[in-house]
């Protein structure tokens, strides 16, 4: 176990390498001077020999890429061409506000979705579980843009009873108005929700349909049983990493419903971020993303592992 | 469905109290037929039968018969699309029609069963001690410590090794047959009265069946249950039943007491099963040509009609046999019951007289077709300690040690072991599509290269393979002509029309008209399958085809005829075969000489007939006693192995068969490694055993005598 | 002209802000999402195919790196890839493509992986070995064509998703350049004047939904008819 640990460890840093190279190259080979765009168009040459001096960016691109991570190492993520500010002390409310509303959603309709998805696989074909299949495919269809403009339409504008945007006051979080968080959360959770849910129904069903499952049922035990002690524990096994890559998608969605709503997060920041063209904001939001990512998914993995007794004592 | 008319003088009881005389199982005119959106499926037409305490029904029939079918409805457990008709008397109660609860009440408690592959039959995140102790819990309300040394007890009677922890493992962490002990274990908890087994040992190895046999054979005397045994195979019945129904397209056609069945079978059908098997062990030189039975089965998609199913494949059918279906059951002249017009004119010779076979022509032509020199195969793994760098995360797998063989052009070499043995490793590696660690392969005294794709075109054709499975071994989206086709074009400089027209003679030499050329793999039934691949491996001309299990999927009425077929090629062309399977039966038939393999080193190799004579290596004794024998009277054998081929990381000590073998030594065999004795009768037959081969010889005949002298058939064989 | 006119006999769902009949731009922003949804899910079944069955044949240390690589690609969430490419490359209907050809390809070559390795120990493929058939023979010819189940499920999928993924590319601004219609723009816009005119914004909204419902029916029903499990979908 402690050595599949050290595996896992190891085989994160060398993703975050891989991610951080990828974001590095990516970002690099925009077009346009960085330099240039800092001090307009009607800069002087000058004056941007001075700035790139100073910013390093005559250096060849391995001393920049070094430097770079370097100095994510010591947690230095560089500094804002736009706003002229360290980005670890800009990133930090924000990473907080966008945590705040993942894990609302996520610790909120990932356990309701695995239910629901486990009753509707047992009671396969009823009228619920055609309502539930309906509802989410319906829901797996609309993008978060889409639930999110409706939801408001309907909330906000018409009944009046929720704000359309979330904009957080300077120096509080989220949480002192918690009536900001209830639409993107909403919005959030509707695909997450839909598929977790289909995804657990659909293994469920295949447990259901298993020789162990059989055997079960022909040693006369209680359905409930049967159900909890040997359908959910198998049907749990791949629905973690039916979860594991949704954390992707959670993430993805972020970006959007931070924007549909005005959220003060990171997806809104990252989006800002291209529009203003502030390449080291870019660049330190795609990593942290990514590394958010990687570390969920070592989570997942440990959960898995630990619920797979093969590979447990393999 | 036609109405039942005959009813057995049991069944005009009243049936509500279960009374004395009341079978404890009447199954009376059962049939189930499964609607599915891809079509009918007539599983069961009519089935009737009575199992009483303490008796072993034998239920028999080939793939798609039903028998199956038949079990998992006695629990009741039968798809929402299934419709049942008759009816299934649990002590005279329907089950039915019984509610729910009772029937779970039923489960597991008084009517129990046990699967075939064990493997997938447990659930594998569940330790196998709380599979076992649910059981106790639901229907005898134990728990705790008391459920923990039931179940260890439980444990203990199936034969389990250290009953008292085994209960902490996974199923992944047992063998096949222990995890079917397990399995046996969860079924005897609670005492049933009806136990189910559905083909037990299928999938087992031989040596693992018999153990598991023996078992059965135990418990018969131990529980006053009544046992349904289904199996399709022979052997396993006549060693387990004490009463035979033979099940032919989802109707039992014949059922009698164990010894009357072997001995006068009345229906054609069972009479010709029980010449499609290749028996084991005969002192008796060459083996006659098997008999098959031609055709396939009646499917199951077809409706019921008015005439004798079997019908199209009967030697003596009448146009009566087609007009009406035979009476529903007609008690012949010994009193059992069977489902035909005429059932007194069965005899030996029904399936004509046992062909003599053609005897080939002893091979003078010395040098070896093929020779195998020092072959070693190890699976190395190439996951490194840390990732990519460090030493192997663990010692490779030796799955072929120094294994040296030869075969002549035109004769057949058998090669037989267990599973894991390394018999596969051999022939793939010879074929290429593995590459052999080191060692040397000469094919007409050229070099093969170690990977197929690095030989010379010449060299590729020279060589085929035919696999065990046969519904994989055609492309499924292509049609059969087209393989056929390719094959041909490969290896000779032909037109596409000639090459078809080659490829339609070859379907006809195994038997198949050029109508099967546009036909999809899937609309073919497996023994058809089976001779298009071979068909496909005679495309090319080769020299060599190699045989892995290419019997061991089919059906005996059907596994004949790809035997004949193979027995046939070879005289006509003069091909040599490597046949490897793991029935004891097709390999004496079939072979010339005989290859025993164990833990990826030769134990004994020669000619068949003296390799299947004493003396033998203890392994290939352990091996012989362990197969079944279809002769109901055969005393088995005592020696049994338990456990299975070890997987091979670490280089044996000793003899490889050490830590298994009855005939262990001690310290000689577990340190010193044996010698390859030769048999001074034939210098070709050797054995790997620290015991000389004259001990070995005296011992296995005395021990052959003892059995003999009490199990030996009236009549002999 | 027009501005924000209610539905009529001429603008069937009124127009915007700047006398647009919505109606008709919802119509012509159809043409192009699935356009470029289906070209770009095309490029990703392409290049994931050609990948994961190649890859998967081929086995051993090739099989590992590459496969490494695709993890490493998958390790970005979609979005986030697909919006980093498209800052890289520029918005443009070809870039789009390609950015849908690029997320896909990994999550495509991981599935025809998989398929390919469970084919390729069967007989017949084996078979074919032994005759001396070429790996480019075996791949396309014997196991190609028996990934087509996996593959037009995968592909119907990987289609709603596309679409997904472009029209919200469309909103966050880095689809296609206005004033092409463009039913992610036309929402992001929209919402300026969901007050006024609620139509702007409703009816790309519903057109996108329905697309993406039609297309997930598409998907069960091929899932139903191929009776493949559930298997492990990768968004």
């Amino acid at each position: 176990m402690a050595r599949f640990l050290l595996l896992r460890l190891g085989l994160i840093v060398v993703t975050l390498l891989v991610i951080s190279f990828a974001v590095f190259g990516v970002t690099e080979v925009l077009p346009g001077d960085v330099a240039t765009q800092i001090l307009g168009q009607g800069a002087t040459p000058e004056n941007i020999a001075v700035v790139r001096e100073r910013l390093g960016l005559d250096d060849p691109w391995p001393v920049r890429y070094l430097s770079w991570v370097g100095g994510v190492v010591r947690g230095d993520l560089g500094e804002s061409l736009v706003q002229r500010l360290p980005i670890t002390e800009m990133v930090g409310s924000r990473l907080v506000n966008s945590l705040i509303l993942a894990s609302f959603t996520f610790f909120v309709a990932m356990p309701i979705a695995v239910a629901v998805g486990i009753w509707a696989g047992v009671h396969r074909n009823s009228l619920g579980d055609r309502l539930a299949s309906m509802f989410s495919l319906v829901a797996i269809s609309l993008p978060e843009f889409v639930t999110g403009v409706v939801l408001i339409i309907l909330f906000s504008t018409t009944l009046g009873w929720l704000p359309s945007s979330s904009l957080v006051e300077p120096g509080t979080n989220p949480l002192t108005r918690p009536q900001i968080l209830v639409l993107p959360a909403l919005t959030l959770t509707g695909v997450m929700f839909a598929y977790v849910m289909r995804m657990t129904r659909a293994n469920v069903i295949e447990v259901l349909e298993t020789n162990y499952v059989r055997s079960a049922i022909l040693k006369g035990l209680p359905m409930r049983r049967v159900i909890w002690r040997h359908v959910v524990p198998n049907a749990m096994l791949p629905t973690i990493s039916v979860i594991t890559l949704n954390i992707g998608w959670l993430l993805g969605g972020l970006i959007i419903v931070e924007n549909v709503f005005s959220y003060p997060g990171i997806g809104r920041m990252l989006l800002t971020s291209i529009q203003t063209r502030d390449m080291p904001l870019l660049q330190a939001l795609a990593l942290l993303i990514a590394a958010t990512y990687a570390v969920s998914n070592l989570f997942a993995d440990l959960a898995y592992t630990w619920l797979n007794p093969r590979i447990r004592f393999a | 469905m036609s109405i039942a008319s005959f009813l057995s003088p049991a069944t005009q009881e009243s049936v509500a109290p279960p009374a004395e005389g009341v079978p404890l199982l009447e199954v009376r005119d059962l049939s189930v037929t499964f609607y599915t959106p891809r079509g009918t499926v007539r599983a069961v037409r009519h089935a009737s039968f009575t199992v009483r305490r303490g008796e072993v029904l034998g239920l028999v029939g080939e793939s798609g018969c039903g028998k199956s079918t038949v079990a998992f409805a006695t629990l009741a457990y039968l798809p929402g699309t299934a419709e049942v008709g008759g009816s299934i008397l649990f002590e005279g109660r329907d089950l039915m029609t019984m509610p729910a609860g009772e029937l779970r009440d039923l489960r597991g408690s008084r009517i129990a069963m046990v699967y075939q592959d064990p493997g997938s039959a447990l659930n594998p995140t569940m330790r196998v001690g709380e599979q076992v102790e649910e059981v106790l819990h639901t229907h005898l309300g134990l728990s705790g410590q008391a459920a923990e040394e039931r179940a260890a007890s439980l444990f203990e009677s199936v034969g389990l090794p250290n009953p008292a922890r085994v209960g902490r493992r996974f199923p992944h962490e047992l063998s096949g047959g222990q995890q079917q002990r397990v399995v046996i274990a969860m079924a005897l908890a609670c005492e049933p009265d009806l136990l189910l087994m559905d083909e037990p040992t299928t999938g087992l190895d031989v040596t693992t069946e018999a153990t598991i046999l023996d078992l059965v054979a135990e418990l018969k005397n131990r529980v006053n249950a009544g046992i349904v045994f289904v199996s399709h195979n022979l052997g396993v019945i006549a060693r387990v039943a004490d009463r035979v129904a033979v099940m032919y397209a989802g109707q039992v056609i014949e059922e009698a007491p164990v010894r009357e069945l072997f001995a006068n079978p009345s229906h054609p059908y069972t009479a010709g099963l029980l010449s499609c098997v290749p028996a084991p062990v005969n002192e008796t030189g060459l083996m006659p040509q098997l008999r098959n039975i031609p055709g396939s089965v009646y499917p199951a998609s077809e409706p019921n009609v008015d005439a004798c199913l079997f019908a199209d494949r009967c030697p003596m059918v009448q146009d009566i046999c087609r007009e009406s279906a035979p009476p529903e059951i007609v008690a012949n002249a010994e009193g059992h019951p069977v489902r035909c017009f005429f059932p007194e004119r069965v005899d030996s010779d029904t399936w004509g007289e046992p062909a003599p076979r053609p005897r080939k022509p002893r091979s003078t032509n010395e040098a070896p077709l093929l020779q195998v020199d020092g072959l070693h195969q190890y699976y190395g793994n190439d996951r490194k300690k840390y990732i990519f760098f460090g030493p192997p995360s663990r010692r490779p797998v030796r799955a072929n040690v120094d294994v040296d063989f030869a075969i002549q052009p035109g004769r057949t070499l058998g090669i037989v072991g267990e599973s894991g043995s390394g018999k596969s490793t051999a022939a793939r590696s010879i074929a290429g599509l593995e590459r052999r660690t080191s060692g040397e392969v000469l094919l007409d005294g050229e070099p093969l290269a170690a990977g197929v794709g690095d030989r010379p075109r010449g060299q590729q054709s020279k060589v085929r393979m035919v696999f065990q499975n046969p519904a994989a071994s055609l492309n499924p989206r292509l049609p059969i002509g087209s393989v056929l086709v390719r094959s041909i074009r490969k290896s000779r400089s032909v037109g596409k029309a000639e090459a078809r027209g080659i490829a339609v003679e070859l379907l006809e030499s195994v038997g198949l008209d050029g109508g099967y050329m546009d036909r999809r793999p899937r609309e073919l039934s497996g023994g058809q399958q089976q001779r298009v691949a071979l068909a496909a491996a005679f495309a090319a001309d080769p020299e060599l085809i190699i045989a892995d299990e290419a019997v061991s999927a089919l059906d005996v009425s059907v596994q004949a005829q790809v035997l004949n077929l193979i027995a046939e090629r070879q005289r006509r062309e003069g091909t040599a075969f490597m046949f490897i399977t793991h029935d004891l039966g097709v390999v004496r038939y079939i072979s010339d000489d005989i290859l025993v393999l164990y833990g990826g080193h030769v134990v004994e190799t020669g000619p068949a007939e003296a390799v299947l004579r004493p003396p033998w290596s203890p392994y290939t004794e352990a091996l012989l006693s362990a197969a079944p024998v279809p002769d109901p009277d055969a005393e088995p054998s005592r020696i049994r192995l338990e456990g299975a081929v070890p997987t091979l990381r670490q280089p044996f000590a000793g003899c490889p068969f050490a830590g298994r073998c009855p005939r262990n030594l001690g310290d000689l065999c577990d340190n010193t490694p044996p010698p390859m004795r030769v048999d001074p009768a034939d210098p070709r037959h050797q054995i790997l055993c620290h015991i000389p081969l004259e001990e070995l010889a005296a011992d296995q005949r005395a021990a052959m005598r003892g059995r003999s002298a009490v199990g030996e058939a009236p009549g002999g064989r | 002209m027009d501005r924000f006119s209610g539905p009529t006999g001429t603008y069937w769902l009124g127009t915007d802000e700047f006398g647009r009949d919505i109606f008709s731009r919802v119509l012509s922003g159809a043409t192009s999402i699935i356009l470029v949804s289906a070209a770009g899910t095309a490029l990703g079944i392409l290049l994931g195919t050609i990948v994961g069955l190649s890859s998967g044949y081929a086995g051993g240390k090739v099989d590992e790196i590459v496969m490494r690589v695709m993890d490493g690609l998958m390790s970005f969430p979609a979005l986030l890839l697909a919006l980093l490419v498209l800052t890289t490359l520029g918005s443009s209907h070809v870039n789009i493509i390609l950015t849908i050809g690029i997320v896909f390809m990994p999550r495509v070559a991981r599935v025809l992986r998989s398929a390919t390795l469970s084919i390729k120990t069967m007989e017949f493929v084996q078979s074919a070995r032994l005759r001396g058939e070429p790996a480019y023979y075996i791949i396309f010819r014997e196991i190609l064509p028996n990934t087509t189940p996996v593959l037009t499920v995968e592909a119907s999928v990987r289609l709603s998703y596309a679409v997904l993924l472009a029209s919200s590319l469309g909103f966050l601004g880095l689809g296609v350049q206005p004033p092409s219609p463009d039913w992610g723009l036309m929402i992001s816009e929209g919402r300026a004047h969901i007050a006024n005119a609620p139509l702007i914004v409703l009816a790309p909204s519903v057109a996108v939904a329905s697309l993406v419902i039609g297309v997930n029916l598409l998907a069960e029903g091929l899932r139903e008819a191929r009776e493949l499990p559930k298997g492990e979908r990768t968004p």
